[in-house]
């Protein structure tokens, strides 16, 4: 395994835009490099951000993480590119398994084509049916999953008492769910390092998307610093286009009490970091590349 | 032509590898100083241009209560702007993709300290 990490990281440094990041990531997810690999799928996604295989990977690190919120996130996007993405829908059945929905488990995994049913698919499918052929009169799930991934679903063998199985609801899974506008504040949390430290997504006209932005006072002030910096990204266009530059990448701006990043996202939208002084000027720069892989992702979501 | 304090400063920057012009520029109405720039760079429009995106950073990073702003990069594809101010003037220097940002900062805000 090291050799095989050490090859593809070779690979990768010759060829950074190469797609090698998928199998080096998956190789360190499953060397238990979470971290590692987390930022080497991030990275590789920040420049191939419509390959259902990666965010397959991506969504397999989340969950060997225990995120299985975020790993959900990823396979539903790569479903959202190849609807038949047969491992995705592996991998939302098992999230789907793990919180004890085994109706909504057993529909997706009975959706992998015969041809990609692995036995590690039959099995999980199997233990599904088990399971939901145990489920006692109260509804509540008897299964206690505790897999470490899409590829380990555990599962407790069913309770002796066996019920009939309950009528399957008649209700679609909705292949993509819509997004929560109470949550929109909350988009970024989980990718940027703490309390002082913010984003915000901010569309064509300076009005929010989504993130958040409070002052000293606890004061959310997000809409004044979107309409400000908003003019700002006007002004490095304008800027970059007179001097033939090509177009602006990123304007990072250091302050007496923050430093301020931002760079241009989809459709017209930009992408905002703040931090304190306190943070490395490099670190605000990754916090960016974070952030605007989150919004992409996001962003076809609610598109 | 009269030499200003500036020039030394401007032709040291002007010596890091990448960077194609340097310019000491007044934000409030983006007239140049003073410049040291190569051949084909339009150091007047060049300095309106870098006057005018540090005046919006420094009033957006106001609003924002982010304090007074010290430095500021532009990254384009092929290159960037970076900029350290100091009341009303601003050193603005321009530069290629293979320059040494790093080094450059370092030294444009330590110059940026004496600029009076």
């Amino acid at each position: 395994m090291p050799d095989e990490i050490r090859r593809l990281s070779d690979d990768l440094a010759r060829d950074p835009s190469s797609l090698v990041f998928m199998p080096l990531a998956d190789a360190l997810r499953r060397a238990g490099q979470l971290d590692v690999a987390l930022r080497v799928a991030l990275r590789g996604l920040d420049r191939h951000p419509y390959l259902p295989d990666a965010h397959d990977v991506l969504a397999r690190i989340h969950a060997d993480r225990g995120d299985l919120e975020r790993a959900s996130d990823e396979w539903e996007m790569a479903l959202r590119l190849d609807p038949s993405h047969a491992q995705a829908n592996l991998g939302l059945g098992f999230v789907e398994f793990r919180r004890g929905d085994l109706e909504s488990a057993e529909r997706r995994l009975s959706t992998v084509p015969p041809a990609e049913q692995t036995p590690g698919v039959a099995a999980a499918l199997a233990h599904v049916r088990s399971a939901l052929g145990a489920r006692p009169t109260n509804g509540a799930p008897v299964v206690v999953p505790n897999g470490s991934g899409p590829t380990e679903p555990t599962v407790v063998p069913p309770a002796a008492a066996r019920v009939p199985t309950p009528p399957r609801s008649t209700q679609p899974v909705p292949e993509f769910p819509s997004p929560d506008p109470s949550r929109t504040k909350q988009l970024f949390d989980s990718v940027l390092d703490g309390s002082d430290q913010h984003a915000l997504l901010v569309d064509g006209d300076g009005l929010v998307l989504a993130g958040a932005y409070t002052d000293g006072d606890g004061k959310d002030v997000a809409e004044v610093v979107a309409a400000e910096l908003a003019g700002v990204s006007s002004e490095a266009e304008r800027a970059m286009r007179h001097l033939g530059l090509g177009a602006w990448t990123s304007l990072l701006v250091e302050a007496d009490d923050a430093i301020v990043a931002m760079t241009p996202g989809p459709n017209g939208s930009l992408l905002v970091v703040t931090a304190s002084r306190k943070t490395p000027v490099g670190l605000v720069r990754l916090l960016l590349d974070r952030v605007l892989a989150r919004a992409r992702d996001w962003l076809v979501r609610v598109s | 032509m009269t030499k200003t304090p500036y020039a030394e400063l401007l032709a040291m920057l002007s010596r890091h590898r990448g960077v194609v012009g340097s310019f000491v520029v007044s934000e409030r109405d983006g007239l140049a100083v003073d410049s040291n720039v190569q051949i084909g760079v339009h150091a007047e429009a060049v300095a309106a241009l870098a006057a005018s995106l540090h005046r919006k950073a420094r009033l957006a990073c106001g609003a924002a209560g982010c304090g007074v702003v010290t430095f500021l990069r532009l990254d384009a594809e092929k290159g960037g702007i970076l900029a350290a101010g100091r009341d009303d003037l601003v050193l603005v220097t321009i530069s290629e993709a293979r320059a040494n940002i790093g080094l450059l900062r370092v030294e444009m805000m330590r110059a940026a300290k004496a600029l009076t």
